[in-house]
């Protein structure tokens, strides 16, 4: 339960963790985004609103139908402790202080109300990854919580230590970093020889990368 | 490790990181510092540093993989990671743990492994679909819950065995009073009146440590290669099969198969 500290929105919900796998979000009277169908539980009054397009309005639903990057998402509202949970997914908090949180669309379980949502390219790591060319932005002050196979593990990347990440294992990065996109197919990997490590995504600048202790299917696991 | 639920997650640098040990129950931490580790393909989650992953067939790699490496039709399975930094492993989200061996032997479901240092020799078990360990170093192993150690004399379920060190005598046990005869027979076959699915187990005697994981549930099975043919190799070839192997399908290691008829049925 950790406090919440400065006062930059009106009241804010509380996100907390009730072992790993469940969120719990106290309310008085305002709302949070979540993915729709991840309530498990609630006490208090509440309130479920499908939001169409990810609550981004008419241009966001266009962008996320072009993108691929769907998102449904309800708006939940009211006076008490509503119960997250998704397939017993590992839940994370990410507490944002005005930066930007890049999550995939399907590791996002809740956020705060008062959180952009967006979405942005990705390039060739999203396509590494067979999460398609587009992911999730989260931006604002307030707390976020992502959800990943496993417990994810936190890393923090700083000028003089890059990070590099297997597709497969990246869930989130908040943060100002650039990332590009490493391939070591040599001739070797066409011959069966390879490192089964072909393609890395390499973090740099200053943030946080979150990555899960499990490797989503890609095609990098297999050459 | 994990802080749950609390002041919000740990966030870990190369200089908080552990080394060559766990970060959570899930992921597994290893220092390189211009040594080499083995490592199954596709483990590697992240890494701070300069680091290489090269197939074990990299021509540079030849003498590395003739004194630790003896499994070579399971080779493309294995990678070398060398380099210098701090390197995370884990294995779709299974409890992972490191060993010591000190001039030691472990056999291990060929599955469960999941990296060792050189300094350790990986040989393919006579018992089919484990691999050995010999002599001095650290690996890492997944298993599905956490890990029970044991002593023997002691049985086993098949689907909960992980491994065993230094016990010789590795054996199958089945409770013959409860299989054998008409009753036993129909037990097995129809589930009524009672077959607990535990009438077949492993059997361990003698010094040395058994390890168990603490589900049934059988990680996914890597192939540990072909043996050689010949006279007397156990599981050799792959066309051996017994003319009641051959009728059925192929059936999972551990199941009851065909001992009705074994057994007079």
């Amino acid at each position: 339960m950790a406090p919440r500290t400065g006062g930059y929105l009106r009241c804010v919900a509380m996100f907390r963790l009730q072992g790993s796998k469940v969120l719990a979000v106290d309310m008085t009277g305002d709302a949070v985004k979540a993915k729709n169908g991840s309530m498990v539980a609630y006490d208090g009054q509440m309130a479920f609103k499908k939001m169409s397009g990810g609550g981004e309005g008419l241009r966001g639903m266009v962008t996320r139908r072009l993108t691929g990057e769907q998102m449904t998402v309800m708006e939940v509202k009211g006076h008490g402790t509503c119960w997250f949970a998704d397939r017993a997914s590992e839940i994370n908090l990410v507490s944002l202080q005005g930066d930007k949180l890049y999550v995939e669309s399907s590791n996002l379980l809740a956020t705060d109300a008062g959180l952009r949502t967006g979405t942005s390219f990705t390039g060739m790591r999203g396509a590494s990854q067979g999460n398609g060319l587009f992911t999730t932005t989260v931006e604002g002050h307030g707390q976020a919580a992502i959800m990943s196979d496993g417990p994810a593990v936190v890393l923090r990347v700083s000028a003089q230590y890059p990070l590099t990440v297997d597709p497969g294992a990246y869930v989130a990065h908040q943060g100002n970093l650039r990332q590009s996109f490493q391939s070591g197919v040599t001739f070797r990997t066409l011959m069966g020889e390879g490192g089964g490590e072909a393609f890395q995504i390499r973090f740099e600048g200053d943030g946080l990368v979150y990555v899960q202790p499990s490797e989503r299917n890609t095609i990098a696991g297999d050459v | 490790m994990s802080h749950y639920p609390g002041a919000g997650p740990t966030v870990f640098d190369p200089m908080t990181l552990p080394s060559d040990d766990n970060v959570n129950a899930y992921t597994f931490c290893v220092e390189l510092k211009g040594s080499q580790w083995f490592l199954q393909k596709g483990k590697m989650i992240a890494y701070y540093g300069q680091m290489d992953f090269n197939g074990v067939g990299h021509g540079r790699l030849d003498r590395l993989v003739r004194t630790s490496f003896h499994s070579p039709l399971h080779a493309s399975d294995w990678v070398v990671a060398e380099g210098s930094g701090k390197m995370l492993l884990a294995d779709r989200a299974f409890d992972v743990n490191s060993y010591d061996l000190e001039d030691g032997n472990l056999t291990i479901r060929s599955g469960n492994l999941l990296a060792f240092q050189p300094s350790l020799a990986l040989k393919q078990s006579i018992v089919p679909g484990f691999l050995t360990l010999i002599g001095t170093g650290k690996f890492v192993a997944a298993s599905n819950g956490p890990v029970v150690f044991m002593e023997p004399p002691i049985r086993v379920d098949p689907q909960a065995l992980v491994g065993w060190a230094d016990c010789p005598s590795p054996c199958h046990h089945y409770d013959h009073g409860y299989m054998t005869g008409v009753m036993g027979g129909l037990r097995a076959l129809t589930g009524l009146g009672g077959a607990s699915g535990e009438e077949h187990q492993f059997e361990f005697v003698g010094a040395g440590t058994v390890l168990l994981q603490s589900t049934e549930t059988l990680m996914a099975e890597q192939a540990t290669g072909v043996v050689p043919s010949g006279v007397g190799v156990p599981g050799a070839g792959g066309t051996h099969t017994s003319p009641s192997q051959t009728a059925g399908t192929q059936r999972l290691p551990g199941q009851l198969g065909d001992l009705q008829r074994r057994f007079g049925l």
